[in-house]
Formats: structure tokens, C-alpha cells, sequence
């Protein structure tokens, strides 16, 4: 590890050569070719980020999982521009966690808070500089030609004056053992040939034609499969189970218990799904046991009212403003609890030989699957490899790394290696869901209908708190980065503004969920404004305006938003139109929903979304994630929740936790702004505004507020 | 012991014929193609053909399979340049791309019947489908694309 490059907070220094490769090979999987090869390390490694080989390949070990966001694309169109090669030169597959591959200040390599663009393209457009330029100074060595001389095109270094040229590939060995340029030279955003565009995403033919390997789909040889089953009532400890309710089993080879469940293992997945189905299992009593959806919305209206909460912002005199305003409006909004539910269930393949083990996961997180199998196995992180296949979904679920911890526990107890997956039902009812909210929004209105105060208490539990237990400890208590996402930050000014936030506790765990505390909060907030408008007697978008007037950035998006999507012009018959505007992830993101609505059934035609993300590596993937995110958005609005019964979600499989279909999708029309300001992420802030877009589209349909989601609890339908 | 064919290759499987071919399929013939998503005829990532029609695997079991033809994403196309696979190229389609093989056997299999199918059919073909990613803009305009190359 001492001898590979270090390329950390933008310093990078040479060091060669590798470790062979041969000292510690991927064991020979099945079908897992390209998942068992790791891009960093091995000869031809020229940063932490790239190798190139003989043949002129170059290998991106990227820092980031490829779950369907484009973002390996992204690398690669970043590389090739900055390395002059063709897009079809550059591989890229995510890497082994080292230091030049970890997110900063965490320190650990994970794909999330959609920063695989906004984190990393400087810091990969650097290597890929760096790597350009020890080609070109090999290139100097080889051809005695000064450097000044030379340029780079298409894989090789030319010298125009003698006609003579080498490719990268004759060049790698030399260029491997020359210092790095502290200071290489970036191209200006006029030289790139590549980004700023659409390109065609790598991942997606093989995605056609069924021959991307997801972890799912990993086998190797003498492998067992295993499928878990385990309580649906959060924090219940395994107490027995029956093995003799296998009997007669067909291909079961061993029943692993686990602190919460089993692992049932067999010779293929029906045997152990069946196993995992059939097996009797008894828990112990655990202290939220009996909890149910009517006792959270207890909790969450308790918080509303507590004394005590976590303040994110306090400017002004709410309180004098509140009493003195000559209007006021006052509303409360709840959000449940929300699954990822990705295509892909969890699952995690692990190997121990000896003292080495390898694990392949699709996952978000891959410092944790390291850790996590490294001490279930009781070997040195050193001594794990986390191969990282393609990922059928993440959405921030595969944060979560509890199934290596279950997958390293059966491979150690059945001494061979296994793939553990989850069921559909196991994917639903292990939480870690979205949490479920609720906010109390009060507004004060002088007599000209200027907003002149805002006041928010929410309630809700931490996504952070659990794992982060020092954001709880010192002076800043309570201060979760997510509580009051896109509240506390916002762009508006209300004048006086107090943002509060109260954490309630509940068994079930809850995490980052797709632009996580914005996606309640911009339901929330969205939608109040709204309210507020109508008090102040005037239109939605000018209210905006209003608080953003001092901000131009963020009027562009409202405004390109609100031009695009028709907003003050007459809405074709029987449509009717709703704006929102969020900001997350340093991304500002507007739409206006245009719905009709035919009884109880709202249908959502067409979405007009307005993106500053900065600037743009793929033009294309921006807006597939907006299609894609408006469809989320959408689907969550609609039908999705989760609800609890005897301490366990009662929604278990997509028959009961509907997921959005072709014929509810609406049309979205993306307008990309490019504002130069620093890059935003693009995976998450698409979805806060689609919420409150359409239930202010209904509100100008029909009247009727809406103010807790999901909209079939109100006997409306998508 | 059963008898089935897959893409064309006669197999036979010791295997018990209350064994969804999904299982079979991605466990016992390494055709991991086609994929789990919910096991409750839910979701449609387990799609293949049937004798042409399309059939979720994980609903059919291995005893229902005596003389019937399956066809899998591996399988439709020699060289993976069926006209639906092409047109999910052109327009992009895919995000994570768990959920597309199953879309593209369904897709196929409406086109088969109906060359230039409307909105309408594209609703009725693929409604038993899930994108968690979203893609469902793209289906639609590769669906059209696939058509309009016929
Ligand atoms: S796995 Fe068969 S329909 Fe979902
Ligand atoms: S592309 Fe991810 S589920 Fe469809």
C-alpha cells in the first residue's frame, strides 16, 4: 500500500511500481471476471486513479459505485478529455478503498450525498493531467524532443516538427517511474472535447442483452447460496430455532443462525428460500415491540409540541414577529416512513482462504464491507478485497452493510463460500427506511402581504444519530447535517426565521433515502408557500420571486422553470399547473407539474424541470436522472408507505408497496442551466420539488390541500 | 430428471419440478440474465418467452415445462442486435439495468404481435413492469424507435 500513489487532497506524488498483481489473486470466479479484477494496482499504474496498459487501455479504478447514475461514464468522459484518448480507451470499474479513493473529511470510500461528480472531477481531472503529462515527459526522453514541443492526441504524444509520434502505451513503463507534476496543467473548458456533452453511458449495451454481472448474479466455484430470514421487528434477538422444520429438505446444507435470524444454506436459492420460509424461529422480547403507525404519529405530534429541540436557525424575533404580524398561516404537514425498495435486493458473496477473504457486493459503502467482513472474520481489513459488481439500484440503501456482516458470518460457519441474499420481504422489513416526519409551519404577513416571519418545528428521527453519535455529544447537540435539509440553508429570506428540529426515538432504523431530509422538507415547505400565497393574495410564482429577489441564481431556475413549463399562460383544457423550487446537494432544481385530475384520479402529464447543478459532465445523464427522480418523486407522492403493526412494516413485497408504472409516467422536459458555480450533485435534487409541484397543481385543480402524503391515504389516485 | 430447452439447447436438469424457472435458470444454467425482483409476479425482471409469449419465470415451475420452447435475454438475439435491444441502446434506457431484461422480453414480445403499437399498447404491455430507476420516458420512446425500424 506505501508504494502506490497517493493522490489526497489534490497532492499527489509518484510511487512505483505496484505490488505485483500476483501476490494476492482474485480468486477464479465463475463469472465474475470483471468484478474480481480491481483496476488500482498492477504494472502500468500511473496514479491512484489510472493504469495504462501496453495495448494504450486505460484503467480507471474509480472511487464510485456504478448504480445506474452514469457517474463511471462521467469518469471515464472526464479522463479521456483530459488525457486525450477516446471515450472507448477508458475502462472503468470502482476501486479498491485506499486513501486517494476515500470522500473527504469522512475518510472513507462510499458513493453517496451525490458527490461522484461534484467531489471528484477535480480531483480526477487532475490525475488524468498528471498522467498526460508524465506520458508527454517520457515521450521528450524518448523521442530528444524539449516537451514545449510536443502535444497529445487520441493516445499518443506527437512532435509535429520531426512527424514523429508514440503511442501511451510504448510510453506507460517509462511514464510510471517519472515524478508527478504537483501542478499539471488542466485544460481550460474550451480544449474539452468531450464534457459539457452527451455521451453514450459504457455499462448500457451489456445491459441489454443480460450480460451485466450484478452481485446477484456472482458465483463461484463450490459455492452455497444462502437466503436469510430474520425478524421483522426491530432490535428482536434471535432466541431458537427449529431445525427440525427443514426436514426433508432437498439441497439444504446448513441453518447459520445470525443475532437477529437465520441464514438458511443450500445447494441453490429455491432450496434456501423455501428453507427460509418454512423454518420455525423464536425471538426475544424487545422494548418497542408493540409500536404501530398511530403510536409513531403519537411520537411525532409529541415533538411538535416538546420543549426541547435541536435549532438550526434563529434569526430575528420569530416569536415578537409572529404576535405583531398583521396575517398569519399556520399548517401542519406529515410524511411517512419510505423504502428504497431497488430493483436488486440486498446481497453480498463472500470467501474466506485462510486468512484473506474477498467480498463482492454491490454496494454504496466500500470501506464498510471491508470492515464489517474483517471482523465478523476475525482477519486485518488488509486482508479483505471488495470487488464491487454492478449495482442494481442503491438510492442510499446499500449504505447499509449489515449483509456482509451476515454473509462473512455463514461463509465462516459453513467453510465455503457463499452468496446471501435477501428476499424481496426481508429488503422491505429490515427498515432503514426514510424517516417518518411531521412539521408545524407558521407564517406572518404584514398588511401589504410581505412575508415577514417563518417559523418551523419538525419532528422525526436522525438519520445520522445512530451512526454518528458524536453529532450528539458536543456543543453543536442534536446537529444531524440532515434534520433540517434545505430548511436551515435555504436561499429564501423570510425576515425573522427559526427552523427547530425534535428528535423522536422508534425501533426502526432509518437512513439516507434519495436527497434524504429534503425530500420531506421540500413536500413540506413547497407547499406551505403555496399557502402563503393564497393568504397574501398572490401567485405562486411571484411570491417566490419575492423571497429570492436578492439571489439571481436561484430566480433563473425558478423563472427558466416557470417560462418552460407554461406558468402564467393558459393551461390546455382541463390541466392545471404547480411550482416548486428545492435546493440539495448544491444543486437548485425547479418544476412546474401540469395534472388533470377526473374524480379521485390525478393524472400527472408533463413535468418541466429546471437544473443548475454548475456545469455538466453528461448532459444526457442529467437528464436521465431527472426523468428518473421525477418518477421516484412521483411514485413516493402516490402510494408509497411504510406502516407499522406489532413493531413490524406491515408492506412486504410490491403487491402492498406499489412502485410507479409506465402508464402513470409523466413526460419530463429537462432545462439544464449552467451558471458556473460549483458543481452539485444530480443523482438526488430532482426529487424534493416533484411532491410539492403536484400537490400545488391539485390544490389549483381542485381546492383541496394536501398535507400528508402518500396521496392514496387521501382516496386520490396517480 | 427434467427436460426443457433454453435458447435452442436441449437441457436436462436434476431438479424438483416445483422449482421456478428463474431458479433454474440463474442457478443451475449460469443464464443470470434474467433476474429476481420480487417472486410474486410483481415486478416482471423475471420475464422470459414462453413459445414466444412472454411469462414470468418466477411463477413457472420446471414440471410445466415438458416440450415448451423458453427463450431468456440471452437468447433473443445471437448477438444481442434484436431491434428492441438496439433501440434500448440508441435511446439510452437503462439506469441500474436490473429491471431491462425483463423489459426488452416484454417489449419484444408486444412488437412481435403488434409492429407499431400506440401508447395504449405500450401501457398495456409493460404495465406489469417496474423501473425503481425510472426509465419508463425511455422505454416508451425505444419501444417507438424499435417500430418505427420494422
Ligand atoms: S420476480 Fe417474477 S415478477 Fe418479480
Ligand atoms: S433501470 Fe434500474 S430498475 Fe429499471
Amino acid at each position: 500500500m506505501q508504494r502506490r500513489t497517493l493522490l489526497q487532497a489534490g497532492i499527489a506524488t509518484l510511487v512505483v511500481p505496484l505490488a505485483p498483481a500476483s501476490a494476492q489473486p482474485a480468486p477464479p470466479a465463475v463469472i465474475t471476471a470483471a468484478a474480481a479484477n480491481s483496476p488500482n494496482g498492477g504494472p502500468g499504474q500511473i496514479t491512484a486513479f489510472l493504469r495504462i496498459g501496453q495495448d494504450g487501455l486505460v484503467d480507471f479504478a474509480s472511487p464510485v459505485t456504478e448504480m445506474g447514475q452514469g457517474t463511471h461514464t462521467a469518469h471515464a468522459m472526464i479522463v479521456a478529455d483530459e488525457l486525450d484518448v477516446p471515450l472507448s480507451a477508458v475502462r472503468v470499474t470502482a476501486g479498491q478503498p485506499e486513501p486517494a479513493l476515500r470522500l473527504q473529511p469522512v475518510g472513507e470510500m462510499y458513493s453517496g450525498a451525490s458527490f461522484g461528480i461534484r467531489f471528484w472531477h477535480d480531483r480526477i481531472r487532475r490525475a488524468a493531467a498528471q498522467a498526460r503529462m508524465a506520458l508527454t515527459s517520457a515521450a521528450a526522453e524518448r523521442l530528444g524532443a524539449p516537451v514545449g514541443e510536443l502535444t497529445t492526441a487520441e493516445g499518443r504524444v506527437l512532435h509535429a516538427t520531426s512527424g514523429r509520434s508514440l503511442s501511451y502505451g510504448e510510453l506507460v513503463d517509462l511514464a510510471a517511474r517519472l515524478p508527478l507534476d504537483d501542478q499539471p496543467r488542466i485544460k481550460p473548458a474550451a480544449e474539452r472535447r468531450l464534457t459539457g456533452r452527451a455521451a453514450p453511458r459504457a455499462d448500457i449495451p451489456a445491459k441489454t442483452r443480460g450480460a451485466a454481472i450484478y452481485g446477484h448474479d456472482v458465483k463461484l466455484p463450490g459455492m452455497a447460496y444462502a437466503v436469510a430470514r430474520l425478524s421483522p421487528v426491530f432490535g428482536a434477538e434471535l432466541e431458537s430455532f427449529d431445525r427440525a422444520s427443514l426436514a426433508g429438505l432437498r439441497g439444504l446444507i446448513d441453518v447459520v443462525p445470525l443475532p437477529n435470524g437465520v441464514a438458511v444454506v443450500a445447494e441453490n436459492t429455491w432450496a434456501a428460500m423455501q428453507g427460509a420460509q418454512r423454518i420455525t424461529l423464536r425471538f426475544k422480547p424487545t422494548p418497542d415491540q408493540a409500536l404501530d403507525s398511530a403510536e409513531l404519529i403519537r411520537r411525532l405530534q409529541a415533538g411538535l409540541a416538546a420543549p426541547e429541540a435541536f435549532r438550526g436557525k434563529n434569526d430575528g424575533d420569530i416569536e415578537a414577529t409572529l404576535r405583531g404580524a398583521a396575517k398569519g398561516v399556520e399548517a401542519t404537514y406529515t410524511a411517512p416512513y419510505l423504502a428504497h425498495a431497488p430493483m436488486e435486493t440486498e446481497n453480498a458473496t463472500v470467501q474466506i482462504q485462510g486468512d484473506r477473504v474477498d467480498v463482492w457486493c454491490s454496494t454504496q459503502h466500500q470501506d464498510w464491507c471491508i470492515r464489517d467482513a474483517a471482523r465478523v472474520a476475525g482477519v486485518p481489513r488488509e486482508n479483505v478485497r471488495i470487488h464491487t459488481p454492478m449495482t442494481g439500484g442503491g438510492f442510499g440503501r446499500r449504505l447499509v452493510t449489515t449483509i456482509v456482516e451476515q454473509a462473512t458470518t455463514v461463509a465462516k460457519a459453513i467453510n465455503r463460500p457463499v452468496k446471501l441474499i435477501w428476499t424481496r420481504e426481508e429488503e422491505f422489513a429490515q427498515s432503514y427506511w426514510r424517516p417518518a416526519f411531521a412539521a408545524r409551519i407558521q407564517a406572518a404577513l404584514d398588511a401589504q402581504g410581505k412575508v415577514v416571519g417563518l417559523n418551523l418545528r419538525a419532528a422525526g428521527q436522525s438519520v445520522m444519530g445512530d451512526y454518528r453519535p458524536a453529532l450528539f455529544a458536543g456543543p453543536l447537540r442534536g446537529n444531524d447535517p440532515f434534520s433540517l435539509q434545505s430548511i436551515s440553508d435555504t436561499r429564501y429570506r423570510f425576515g425573522a426565521f427559526r427552523a427547530e428540529w425534535h428528535r423522536i426515538q422508534a425501533a426502526p432504523k432509518v437512513w439516507l433515502w434519495r436527497s434524504v431530509g429534503s425530500s420531506q422538507y421540500g413536500f413540506f415547505l413547497e407547499s406551505f408557500l403555496d399557502e402563503v400565497a393564497l393568504a397574501a393574495n398572490k401567485d405562486p410564482l411571484a411570491l417566490r420571486q419575492e423571497l429570492l429577489a436578492h439571489d439571481p441564481r436561484a430566480l433563473t431556475v425558478l423563472n427558466t422553470a416557470a417560462r418552460e413549463g407554461g406558468w402564467g399562460t393558459p393551461a390546455p383544457a382541463g390541466r392545471h399547473r404547480g411550482l416548486a423550487y428545492v435546493e440539495c446537494y448544491g444543486t437548485l432544481c425547479a418544476q412546474v407539474a401540469e395534472i388533470s385530475v377526473t374524480g379521485r384520479e390525478i393524472r400527472v402529464h408533463k413535468v418541466t424541470v429546471a437544473v443548475d447543478c454548475g456545469d455538466v459532465v453528461n448532459t444526457d445523464t442529467v437528464a436521465a436522472q431527472m426523468q428518473g427522480a421525477v418518477v421516484w418523486g412521483l411514485s413516493a407522492m402516490a402510494a408509497e408507505h411504510i406502516t407499522l403493526k406489532d413493531g413490524a412494516a406491515v408492506e412486504r413485497n410490491f403487491d402492498t408497496y406499489p412502485i410507479l408504472r409506465i402508464n402513470q409516467a409523466p413526460q419530463v422536459d429537462t432545462h439544464i442551466i449552467r451558471s458556473g458555480q460549483p458543481l452539485g450533485g444530480i443523482g438526488e435534487p430532482g426529487v424534493p420539488p416533484l411532491a410539492p409541484a403536484v400537490c400545488n397543481a391539485i390544490f389549483a385543480a381542485t381546492g383541496r390541500r394536501l398535507r400528508s402524503l402518500p396521496l392514496v391515504d387521501q382516496g386520490l389516485h396517480v | 430428471m427434467i427436460d426443457l430447452t433454453v435458447n435452442g439447447q436441449p437441457h436436462r436438469l436434476d431438479a424438483e419440478p416445483d422449482m421456478p424457472l428463474l431458479w433454474a435458470l440463474r442457478d443451475l444454467l449460469n443464464l443470470t440474465g434474467t433476474k429476481y425482483g420480487c417472486g410474486i409476479a410483481q415486478c416482471g425482471a423475471c420475464t422470459v418467452h414462453l413459445d414466444g409469449q412472454p411469462a414470468r419465470s418466477c411463477q413457472t415451475t420446471l414440471g410445466e415445462l415438458a416440450g415448451r420452447k423458453v427463450t431468456t435475454i440471452e437468447g433473443l438475439h445471437p448477438e444481442g442486435a434484436h431491434p428492441v435491444q438496439l433501440a434500448w441502446v440508441a435511446e439510452q434506457v437503462p439506469q441500474c439495468g436490473f429491471c431491462q431484461s425483463g423489459q426488452i422480453m416484454s417489449a419484444a414480445a408486444m412488437l412481435a404481435e403488434k409492429p407499431q403499437p400506440s401508447d395504449a399498447d405500450i401501457d398495456a404491455a409493460m404495465a406489469g413492469h417496474i423501473c425503481r430507476c425510472g426509465t419508463y420516458q425511455r422505454i416508451r420512446a425505444a419501444i417507438h424507435h424499435a417500430a418505427a425500424k420494422t
